[in-house]
């Protein structure tokens, strides 16, 4: 066990919507205060790709034009040398490379130095943050969850997180969503020729009060799905190598539900072991951090790959985090919990190729504590890109008290 | 559609049982026929007098779970446990599932986790790694038959409940909100509060804190932040800071026994025991028994479980992932592995893939307790393979499983598919399916009621455990 214990799958520590704790207090009547552009959804699908752990932004998005980035981590920052991509003052890491057709093709972005409105250098406490949205407020559902309220979500194939049996935290709340440690596994116990266990239970629950119907018709009708995709077989397209990794496979059957057309709206995934309080190693293959950065990047760069320029066009992925990390390096070669972060943004419908966010520089006067500030809270990008891409109009439903950002970071579909 | 209640057995004793217990085992139904329904409930009620040998021996199989703070942190200065480490409360968590299936103090137990999640702290999480076990102890089993102005006083006294709401962190110069806000809507009186009786309530709470030396509680006066506060009609002067340590155990006792407060958490024993929206007029009765008896919650208890409302509500209850995954292993009458913790560690990652792993709810509030919170596909999914894996054996492997036949359908080979069926529904359901339902239990093996069972028979022998799997992923089974 790591010490954060970000490793331990969060979606299922936190899993279980929560609906019913809910309905009638908050959940609902936010539900109902969103609007979007037409009453059948015809937005992108919004991946969500949470990097737990705390994700170092100022590896993977590099400040080569601060010298104090340089000044304060002698021992693992990366050589401007090495970058890649980039503008005149950021450069992406090396491990990075296999996204650089998407940067330069411009459906790839970062932002700097966005993050939490306030520091909350706790695992725990700004995972927990991150997913609820809501500061001050008492909200106990997750984003996510009233984004899907929003979109009048019905089906369990509507919302889905891959990786954990349980949905993800962000989902937590009244909307139907499903968890998968993958479509290959969801499948019944003991079913098989001659077993038809899926068939027995739907004709036990003939009969059953409404509420049991209820999921017992959207889970056989789940597993039905599950089971012609998996009959199906899947071979990625346009030669898509997905790396045999947690998130290689994750995203694989990300891009699997999108080609199904099975009604998928939003997807969750998350890349764990971030943390890395030592030995976050040089910019070079076998150290942690570019190897990290390797996976993360095959992973994306099949994914993208995969759905093709066409099928990119309806999707938008972000990664998130929830905290970025200290600037200078501490005596173990690593780096300690810290504050502003970068997220990177993927999708046909991003202006990419370009670092957004306005830089508040990492001279010691301009530090929160020691780490980076935040001068974009990253709820306000989300709703940027939610309003463009997905429709949503009132993003302050979805974010209690926050505006869209105006950075200009994706086209209006 | 069918009224819930036509799917339980009409007898109040099982009603009794499965809401007062982790669910019905053969030696506690053949205990409740033979004592009665009250003298079994006033029993529970006393569990010191309930000798509990096979629970104790299971939970000194997680030896770190009885750990002081002191005595993790011995540990570590030994460099026996790492510093920060999750072990210790990980062992909480194996001796909770221990408990809830193989305690003969059930109905104890029940409120253990009831209280665990009123006054939830995550278990595991970072902050308290060296407290947790010690607050499940010193807090929650203590007082869990006790008086809620005890519990609710150790919470706020115990390192674990100051860091997981950053109490710890709060000072006079910067009062910390969280605790008092949480202390306020879940631990309390609920919605209602004014956002000025959070900053006083904040105020008056700074200076209980943890010591970063030792990992235990101490009240430091230097942090205190003095001056009159008002909180929901509690008026303080607050005028020492020596004497806030006081002044804050004097809010405590004045909200733990508010009309609001006692509202609210006969409502949550309602929703835990009754219905999901429990009956006005019996919230009504509770609330007041509790401030009759200072917050004391045997006489609530008692009173909730002799209720006519009580005795109305069969069916009103959904089994929540984790009561489903225990009652399984409780009606197939499992017993624990010999040795070692294998096959608890097994069920404590199953409850954890259904999103129930008892204890671990990151946030405060605890984990809901209302059927619609559960109604998940994936959830659903998790259960019924589980039910599947525990009956056949497959995971975990290791517990003590019942000659499958001779414990589940009578010893004889009952002579047909129909005749199985109804013997192995009694037996784990307390009554026959409906007709409609055991004519598709049948059909699952490709036979009719009526078709003769010989002993060769796949349903007679490896097929067996799927007609137990059936029976339990049924709504016969999910209802509480």
């Amino acid at each position: 066990m790591t010490d954060c214990g970000c490793r331990v799958s969060r979606r299922t520590l936190l899993g279980a919507g929560a609906a019913g704790a809910f309905a009638g207090l908050v959940g609902d009547q936010l539900a109902t205060q969103l609007a979007f552009a037409s009453p059948s959804y015809g937005g992108d699908v919004f991946v969500l790709l949470s990097l737990r752990g705390g994700f170092d932004g100022l590896s993977a998005v590099v400040p080569a034009g601060d010298p104090a980035y340089y000044a304060a981590r002698p021992g693992i920052a990366v050589p401007r040398k090495q970058l890649i991509g980039g503008d005149s003052y950021f450069g992406l890491h090396p491990a990075l490379a296999p996204l650089l057709p998407y940067w330069k093709g411009g459906s790839l972005a970062a932002v700097q130095a966005v993050g939490q409105p306030a520091p909350n250098r706790s695992h725990f406490a700004a995972m927990e943050e991150l997913e609820r949205a809501a500061p001050g407020t008492s909200l106990r559902t997750g984003w996510l969850d009233r984004l899907m309220g929003g979109l009048g979500a019905a089906g369990a194939f509507d919302a889905v997180s891959v990786g954990g049996a349980m949905p993800a935290r962000v989902l937590a709340g009244p909307a139907p969503d499903l968890g998968l440690t993958g479509i290959d596994r969801f499948k019944l116990s003991g079913e098989g020729h001659g077993r038809p266990m899926a068939d027995t239970m739907a004709a036990l629950y003939a009969g059953a009060p409404e509420a049991l119907a209820r999921t017992t018709a959207m889970t056989t009708s789940a597993l039905a799905t599950a089971a012609t995709l998996k009959a199906a077989g899947y071979t990625p397209a346009n030669g898509a190598a997905y790396p045999d990794t947690e998130l290689g496979r994750a995203l694989r059957d990300v891009a699997r539900l999108i080609k199904a057309n099975v009604g998928l709206m939003t997807a969750c995934v998350d890349s764990g072991d971030w943390d890395m309080h030592e030995n976050l190693g040089t910019a070079a293959p076998g150290k942690r951090m570019y190897d990290h950065l390797a996976d993360l990047a095959a992973a994306l760069a099949a994914f993208a790959r995969d759905l093709g320029p066409g099928g990119l066009g309806r999707v938008t992925l972000i990664t998130i985090s929830e905290f970025g990390r200290r600037v200078g390096q501490n005596g173990s070669g690593g780096l300690d919990h810290g504050y502003g972060n970068a997220m990177f943004v993927l999708g046909g419908g991003v202006k990419g190729g370009k670092v957004y966010g306005r830089w508040p520089g990492l001279a010691a006067s301009r530090l929160v504590d020691g780490d980076l500030a935040v001068t974009t809270d990253y709820r306000a990008v989300i709703g940027e890109i939610l309003r463009a891409r997905c429709g949503l109009t009132n993003v302050a439903g979805v974010f209690p008290g926050v505006s869209a950002s105006t950075l200009g970071l994706v086209r209006s579909r | 559609m069918t009224a819930s209640a036509e799917f339980l057995p009409d007898d109040p004793l099982l009603h009794l049982l499965r809401r007062a217990t982790y669910g019905p085992t053969p030696a506690a139904i053949a205990e409740i026929r033979r004592l009665g329904a009250k003298a079994w409930l006033e029993r529970q009620l006393k569990p010191a007098s309930i000798g509990d040998r096979v629970a104790d021996g299971l939970v000194a199989r997680f030896p770190l779970s009885g750990l002081t703070i002191d005595g993790i942190h011995a540990k570590v200065r030994a460099g026996v446990l790492p510093r920060y480490g999750w072990a210790p409360m990980y062992e909480v968590g194996g001796a909770a599932l221990a408990r809830a299936v193989w305690s003969e103090r059930q109905l104890f137990e029940v409120m253990v986790d009831f209280w665990s999640n009123h006054l939830n702290v995550t278990c595991p999480s970072s902050d308290v790694w060296d407290s947790r076990p010690d607050y499940d102890r010193t807090v929650i089993r203590k007082h869990a038959l006790g008086r809620f102005a005890d519990m609710l006083k150790a919470s706020a006294r115990h390192p674990a409940m100051l860091s997981y709401l950053d109490n710890r962190y709060s000072t006079r110069a910067a009062p910390n909100e969280n605790y008092g806000r949480e202390l306020l809507e879940l631990h309390t009186v609920g919605l209602g509060y004014t956002e000025s009786d959070v900053k006083d309530a904040a105020r008056l709470l700074t200076g209980l804190t943890v010591s970063w030396e030792t990992g235990r509680y101490r009240y430091d006066a230097g942090r205190h932040a003095t001056g009159a506060v008002r909180i929901l009609g509690f008026r303080h002067a607050n005028k020492s800071a020596t004497g806030g340590e006081a002044a804050a155990m004097a809010l405590l006792d004045h909200l733990a026994l508010h009309p609001a407060t006692a509202k609210r958490i006969a409502t949550k024993l309602c929703v835990r025991f009754v219905a999901d929206e429990p009956p006005a007029r019996l919230v009504t009765r509770l609330t007041k028994v509790y401030l009759d008896n200072k917050s004391a919650i045997v006489p609530v208890l008692r009173a909730l479980f002799t209720s006519a409302e009580f005795a109305a509500s069969v069916g009103a209850k959904t089994r929540t992932p984790y009561e489903d995954l225990v009652a399984t292993v409780r009606i197939l009458d499992h017993g624990p592995e010999k040795s070692g913790t294998e096959a608890i560690k097994a069920l404590y990652w199953t409850s954890e893939a259904a999103g129930q792993a008892p204890m671990a709810w990151a946030p405060p509030n605890g984990y809901p307790d209302v059927a619609t919170a559960w109604a998940s596909p994936s959830g659903q999914v998790v259960r019924w393979n589980a039910h599947l894996n525990i009956a056949a054996g497959w995971w975990p492997t290791t517990l003590r499983r019942p000659s499958p036949l001779t414990e589940y359908a009578g010893g004889t080979l009952p002579a047909t598919y129909g005749a199985l069926i109804d013997a192995v529904a009694t037996r784990l359901l307390g009554r026959t399916v409906a007709p409609a339902h055991a004519t598709a239990l049948a059909a699952f093996y490709g036979k009719t009621l009526a078709s003769p069972l010989r002993s060769g028979d796949a349903a007679a022998g490896w097929a067996f455990p799927y007609l137990l799997a059936l029976l339990l992923n049924s709504p016969y089974f999910v209802l509480r």
